[in-house]
Parts: structure tokens; sequence; C-alpha cells
């Protein structure tokens, strides 16, 4: 039992820091970005490149992996979703596009066989029977941080509170001379990087290659849709239940079926409740 | 043919607000209404109810003798009844002569596969709203929104339709295209087609209808000639801001 | 309908053209051909659902998926022969798809788009857990029947294939349905606003759409001879599928068949420079450029060339 307590805790925690980018998105555009997986995928081989092919110190290749997360992020806003401005269809297609290539890129720089990520802390504490690796208590810990502090940004600054604005109503967040462009920008930014970070704990959790990034693209759009729009606080509950709910799948019933759990969970709320569990909220 | 529309203590409710409140109103067969009242009284609302886009929270409505406020949107259409839109919604890839041939479907499978477009129809129909012939192949794109009105006009028209609720069909028309549009409705009024027409431009609308009704935060404040509405305190009242 | 003669000419011109290939070209160029045919099957398929109406399916592998699992599973567990078990793996993809796909398709937009990925990503979890017995688990089944042998005849069955349902859908799409189906896709309140049931429309077309890709998905088994989840529940595949009919022309018969022959040889000509995965990347790139520049694809782009030729002479 406090083994699953404890499971479900840290998979959670990681599942919020994967959607809480994708939900940014999507609060601020109504955008569901299928290249978002693409960011984690990055985050995790440029992690793996610098900290363990050029053996830099491990924080540089976490912070390397933010970087470029963000350029991505800022990129992918710039050249594709601006052009393509107000048409959904056409940016959810050329996501899925971008995806592809950018997952076709990976292959083609580091091959297409799955590379083991070496734990960012080494060792195994044991709590109960349970096995935890350090790794993984640090994945959930930072995964916490990063949550909180997004939070207390969104919440407390100018540029946070500008977001919501744009997210509840952009044409009144227009009117009281919010620039939209820019606070778009910045959301794309910060889901770039939030992406890529969380990529870099999700790779060290499971493993790194080049098709990874669909598992947790498909997390991601399960807390969206079973939370309704995006809150900050509604990613956060909905990471739990869909966390919880494949620790207690593969640990009661068979781990080959915490992945059908999630979809069936998707479209019986879609089918139910098309606006999600907790419908609009607020960012 | 022509039909009656009848609506009795119509009522809708949006969360607080009260958008249509205790409405009641007969509109006999071959009579035209005018439904006047400043902005955000409920004008459109009430026609999205007749339509089926909106639910009533309570209340009747008739078309003829036959209620038809629980059916859907599509089946109020086969009925009888067609409404245009205050912003025209056309097919924008489609050419004019498609656009109307939207209209003029049979709702069934089948029926659409089997039997091709009647191209005649579709002329007399964008004829009658006032295109030339070299309009059909144009596309939405290309025309100018006195001209979108006019396709909107002509689609509803294809519904064969014995009721028809005009929404703001003056706006954005040139002198000339409102003379025209005017025109058509006074022609169908002859051949008895029954109208509720919704206009702020009253110079225009005041020649089309029979009788008028005023709402206003959506009750009734006015009901009668048109000279006797426009004339009520309670109306005048209304468009200055004063409830 | 508005058919004319140099419409029959262009077809008949067409299907002779490609019936007489084999003549021409060698046996390899043919097995990617045989690709290409089913590939635009597929495409065409979805494009009747999701090019027409907008209705974006993320998981058309689950409809092929259904139809190829069926018809396998008959045959190899069974031993049903396979001209009963290809119109039955239809019928139960078109039914099968129709109890899953119904409630989802009040759902609008994107919605729509994600319910047939999670779609897709549940059924390739499920075979591979329920009944391995049947359905062969995490690695397929191989062994099953094959309708044809050699290069020559499997292209001459797919091209037959392709060529009935191009058709087909093209007879079926000159109908005033088709001008339906496209409405909804520009202006679905638009479509009930002129008194059309709007579900019944996507209904058909949800059908039509799921009958192809049974009929495809059955007729592609049968000339691999195996089945595998991970090819078939694929993102690359529906990435593929999709790409074909956009950068082709979506909403157009001919659009997904110039998509599916233009992707296929891009692959092809990029193998010998990029043996690996690797050229994904370019092809994808090529994809992407293509659909930012026209999103109406090749097919608006040659119109468009043509016109252009024209107005100077």
């Amino acid at each position: 039992m406090t083994q699953i307590l404890i499971q479900g805790l840290l998979l959670s925690g990681l599942y919020a820091l994967i959607a809480m980018g994708f939900t940014l998105i999507f609060s601020i555009g109504r955008i569901l970005n299928l290249a978002y997986g693409a960011y984690l995928l990055i985050g995790g081989y440029t992690y793996f490149y610098v900290a363990q092919t050029l053996g830099m110190p491990k924080i540089a290749g976490v912070l390397l992996a933010a970087i470029l997360g963000c350029v991505m992020g800022l990129l992918k806003y710039r050249l594709l979703v601006k052009p393509l401005k107000g048409d959904h269809v056409a940016v959810e297609i050329s996501s899925l596009i971008l995806a592809v290539v950018l997952q076709a890129g990976v292959v083609l720089l580091f091959g297409d066989s799955s590379k083991i990520l070496l734990p960012i802390i080494p060792g195994v504490e044991r709590i109960g029977g349970a096995a935890i690796p350090y790794s993984n208590l640090f994945a959930a810990v930072a995964s916490w941080v990063i949550l909180i502090s997004l939070y207390l940004f969104v919440r407390k600054t100018h540029t946070g509170r500008a977001m919501q604005a744009v997210s509840m109503d952009p044409k009144g967040a227009a009117i009281s001379g919010i620039d939209a462009d820019r606070i778009n920008m910045i959301t794309w930014g910060i889901s770039g990087t939030l992406g890529a970070v969380a990529g870099v704990f999700f790779a060290s959790y499971t493993q790194l290659y080049p098709g990874m990034w669909v598992a947790p693209l498909i997390i991601a759009v399960a807390v969206v849709i079973v939370g309704g729009i995006g809150s900050i606080i509604g990613t956060l509950i909905v990471a739990h239940i869909i966390g919880f709910m494949e620790v207690m799948t593969s640990a009661f019933i068979a781990p080959e079926l915490r992945g059908v759990m999630t979809m069936v969970l998707i479209i019986a709320v879609l089918i139910l409740r098309p606006k999600g569990l907790f419908g609009r909220e607020e960012l | 043919m022509s039909m009656s529309l009848t609506i009795t203590n119509l009522v809708k409710k949006f969360g607080g607000l009260t958008a249509t409140n205790d409405l009641s109103f007969t509109i006999e067969a071959g009579q035209s209404v005018g439904l006047i009242g400043p902005n955000g009284a409920g004008k459109t609302t009430v026609f999205s109810q007749v339509m089926g886009e909106h639910r009533q929270t309570s209340g009747s409505i008739k078309l003829g003798s036959e209620e038809i406020s629980s059916l859907s949107t599509p089946a109020r259409i086969r009925r009888g009844v067609s409404r245009t839109y205050q912003v025209p919604r056309p097919f924008s890839d489609m050419t004019v002569a498609e656009n109307i041939r939207v209209g003029l479907m049979p709702d069934s499978v089948l029926g659409m596969i089997l039997k091709g477009a009647n191209t005649d129809r579709e002329l007399e129909l964008a004829l009658s709203v006032g295109f030339s012939e070299d309009d059909l192949e144009r596309t939405p794109a290309e025309l100018s929104m006195g001209d979108l009105r006019k396709l909107e006009m002509a689609r509803t028209m294809a519904t064969d339709p014995k009721v028809m609720l005009l929404d703001e069909v003056f706006a954005g028309l040139t002198v000339a295209e409102i003379a025209m549009i005017s025109d058509l409705v006074q022609k169908m009024r002859a051949d008895g087609m029954t109208f509720l027409i919704v206009s702020h431009d009253l110079k225009a609308l005041e020649p089309l209808v029979d009788t008028a009704i005023a709402i206003n935060y959506g009750s009734m404040i006015a009901e009668g000639s048109y000279g006797d509405v426009m004339a009520s305190d309670a109306v005048r009242a209304s468009y200055l801001g004063e409830a | 309908m508005g058919l004319r003669w140099y419409h029959f000419a262009a077809w008949a011109a067409f299907v002779g053209f490609m019936f007489l290939l084999p003549e021409m070209v060698s046996k390899g160029t043919l097995r990617i051909i045989i690709f290409a045919n089913f590939l635009a099957v597929f495409a065409i398929s979805w494009d009747v659902l999701s090019g027409r109406t907008g209705y974006v399916s993320f998981g058309h592998p689950f409809l092929i998926g259904i139809g190829a699992y069926t018809t396998a599973i008959l045959t190899k567990r069974f031993d049903v022969p396979v001209e009963i078990s290809i119109p039955i793996a239809v019928f139960v993809t078109m039914i099968g798809g129709l109890i899953v796909v119904l409630p989802a398709l009040r759902i609008k937009g994107s919605y729509f788009a994600l319910i047939t990925l999670a779609y897709m990503e549940l059924i390739y979890q499920l075979v591979q857990v329920v009944r391995p017995d049947l359905t062969g688990g995490t690695r397929g089944m191989s062994g099953l029947p094959t309708l044809t042998r050699g290069a020559v005849n499997g292209y001459y069955m797919s091209l037959t294939l392709m060529v009935i349902v191009a058709f087909g859908v093209w007879l079926v799409m000159r109908t005033r349905i088709g001008t339906a189906l496209s409405a909804i896709g520009m202006n679905e309140e638009a479509v009930k606003g002129s008194g059309l049931s709007v579900t019944r429309l996507k209904l058909f077309a949800f059908l039509l759409s799921a009958m192809i890709a049974g009929l495809g998905g059955a007729f592609y088994v049968h000339y691999l001879g195996s089945i595998a989840p991970r090819a078939l529940f694929d993102i690359n595949f529906v990435f593929t599928i999709i790409v074909a009919a956009l950068i082709g022309g979506a909403s157009t018969t001919i659009g997904p068949i110039i998509g599916a022959f233009f992707l296929t040889f891009l692959l092809e000509y990029l193998r010998p420079y990029l043996p690996g995965a690797e050229r994904y990347f370019i092809y994808g790139g090529v994809a992407l450029l293509l659909y930012m520049y026209q999103p109406k694809g090749i097919y608006e782009i040659i119109q468009q060339g043509w016109a252009r030729v024209r107005a100077r002479t």
C-alpha cells in the first residue's frame, strides 16, 4: 500500500510537469500543440548528449535542454502558429508533421536504437519494501518546485496576470492594452522549456528513443481533456488521477493495461462530459 | 400556401439573465410583422428560439397548429420556417449556385445522391434576389456585403419557407440594393408569405410590415400598427435608453 | 451531376495507362506503386470523412486495423476463405467503427481529432494484451493467405481496388451529397440552417470512410500476408495517410491519389541517399513546407499553374 502511494505520488508529479506546458498553450490559444511531445524528445536527447556523451556537468545538461526547448517553442510560434493564425486544424496538422520531422531529425543525429539515461542522482532508497530510485524522487521534487514557481509567476507577476487575462478573454485583454503577441511568445517559450525539462526526467524514468514523444503527448492530452480547459490546479488534480490510476492498474490488474485505462478515461470523459470534469476555469 | 406563427409565454433564461420574458404574440398567415427594440432587447434570441438554435426555458412555439418547440432546427425548417442571419454565413469555397444548391437539397442521403441539382431553380432564385446569370459562378470572396445578404436570402428562400424571419437584411446594403430586397419582400407578401422582420433601418422597415411589436429586456412593451408602436411612450423611452 | 464525356475519357486514359504500366517499368518500381495504390485508398478513405467534413481523424489506422485484424483472424484462426472473410471484415469495420465513433460525432474540432487518436492507441494496446492467442499479441500474425503471387499480379489487384474505390467515390461526391459534405466542412451551422440533418450526413461520411478503410485494410493484409500492430497503429502511418490526402489536395478525389504517389516516390527516391529512417526528415520537411505554402495541396497548385498558362495564351 505504501508502495502504491509513493509510486503514485512520484509518477503523478512528473505527469503534472509533462502536462503543464501543454495546458498553458491550450489555455492561451485553445491550440492543441501536437508537437509538444517533441520538446520532451529534444530535452531528453540534449541532456543525454551534453551530460553523457560530452561528459559535462549534469546541471549544464538540464540547462541546455531547457534553453533549447525554449528556443523551439519560440520558433514554432513564430514560424508555424503565427502564419497559420486562427486555423486550428491547420496548426494541429502541421504540428503533427513537425513532430514526425523532429523525430526523424533525432534518428538522423543519434540513430534508431534506444539509449539508457544514467540516473541524475544514483542510488535507491527503500521505504516500506518499496525501492525508490533517488532519480525519481528528485524528478518529483523538481517537478513540484517548478510547478509552484509557475503558479506564483502566473498569480503574482504582471506578465503572469497578463497571461491569465489573455486566456480568459483575448479581446478584452487586447482592449486593456496587453500585447497578446508578446504574451503568446512568452507562453510558447515557457511551454517549450517545461516540455524539455520534463523530457529529461521522463527519459530517466523510462528510456530514450526516437518514438518516446507519443506517450507523454497522450498523457498531456488526457490531462487537458479530463481536466477541461487547463487551470494549474486542475492540471495537478487530473495528473494525480491519471498517475494513481496507472499505478493501481499495474499493481492490481495487469501492467500491460496501464495505458489502456488512460485511453478509456479520455474516451469516456470526452463522450460523457465534453467540457471535462472541471469545466472551464481560469488559468 | 401560407402559415401562421404563434408564440405563447416564451421564456429564455441564460444563467441569471432573462433574455426573453413571457413573450406572447401571433402572426397570422400572410401577415408581416416588424420586431423592433433597442440593441440587446432580445430580438435575435427570439429568432434563435423559433428556429431551435436555442431551446426555450419554457413556453410554446406553434407553426400553424403544430407545436414545433421540441423539434430540431432542420426539422423546423422542413415544416416551413426559415431565417436569415445578421452576419451572412456563406460556404466560402463554393460558388453562388452551389450555396443555393445546399438550401435546395432534400434532407435525405439517397435523395441527394440519386437526383441531380435543379439548376433551373438555382438560377431562378439567384435572379429573384437580383443576381445576374454570370454571378452564379462567383465565390463569396468576390462578393460585396450586399451580395452576401442577397445570397443568404436566396439560400433561405430555397428551403421553401412558409414563414420567414429576416434579421437585419438591410444592414450594409446600398440604397439600390435596399430597394431591390424591399421589392422582393413586397412581392413575396403579395404571394402570401408570412414575415417577422428585424431591422434597424426603420424607414425601410415601415412599408414592409402590417403591424409591429416592440420589445425591451425580453418583454413586450408595445404592439399594434407600426405608427402606434413607434409613437408609444414606452418605445420612445426604450430607444432613449430608459426602460 | 454534371458528368461530361471528357470526364470518362480522362478516367479511361488514366486506367489504360496504369494497366499498361507493368510493360514499361521494372518489378521493383511496380512494388513501390503497389504501396502507392494502397496508400491512395487509405488517403481517399481519410479524405471522405476528414478532408470533406473537417472532422479530422488522427486515428484512421484504427478503422484500417479493424478490417485487417478481422480478416486476418478469420482466415488464420478459423480457416474462413478469403472471399467470405473480406466482406465480413468490411462489415465489421463499418459497424464496429460506428458503435465507438457514433457518440464522438457530436464532438467538434480538435476534440474529435484527439478522441480518434485515443481510439488508435487503445486498440493498439488492446490487441497486444487481449486474447493474444487470436491476435498474435505484440508480434502480430504471419503466414496469412495471400490473394496474389508476384509483383505484376499484386500490382493489378491493388490497382483494381484503387480504381474502383476512386471512381466510386468520385461518382458519389459529384452528386449533391459531395456538395453537402464539403458544406459541413465550411460551416456546419449554416448547413443546419439550410434544413439538413448534419448528423445523418456525418454518419454517411463516416460509414463510407469506414467501408473504404476496411476494404483497403483487408486487401492490404492479404497482399502482405502478415500483420504487425507496431507498424499498423503507428503515428508515422497516420502521418503518411493525412499528408498524402492534404498535400495532394483534400476534398477532391484525385488529390489523395496524387499525394499518395508523390509521397511514395519521394520516399523511394530518397532511399539511395538516405538509406535509414532519416529520410522521413526530408520527406516530412518537404510535406510541411508544401502544406504551409498551399494548404489546398498539389492539385490546387497544378490548377492555378494551368490557369496562368491559359491566361497567357
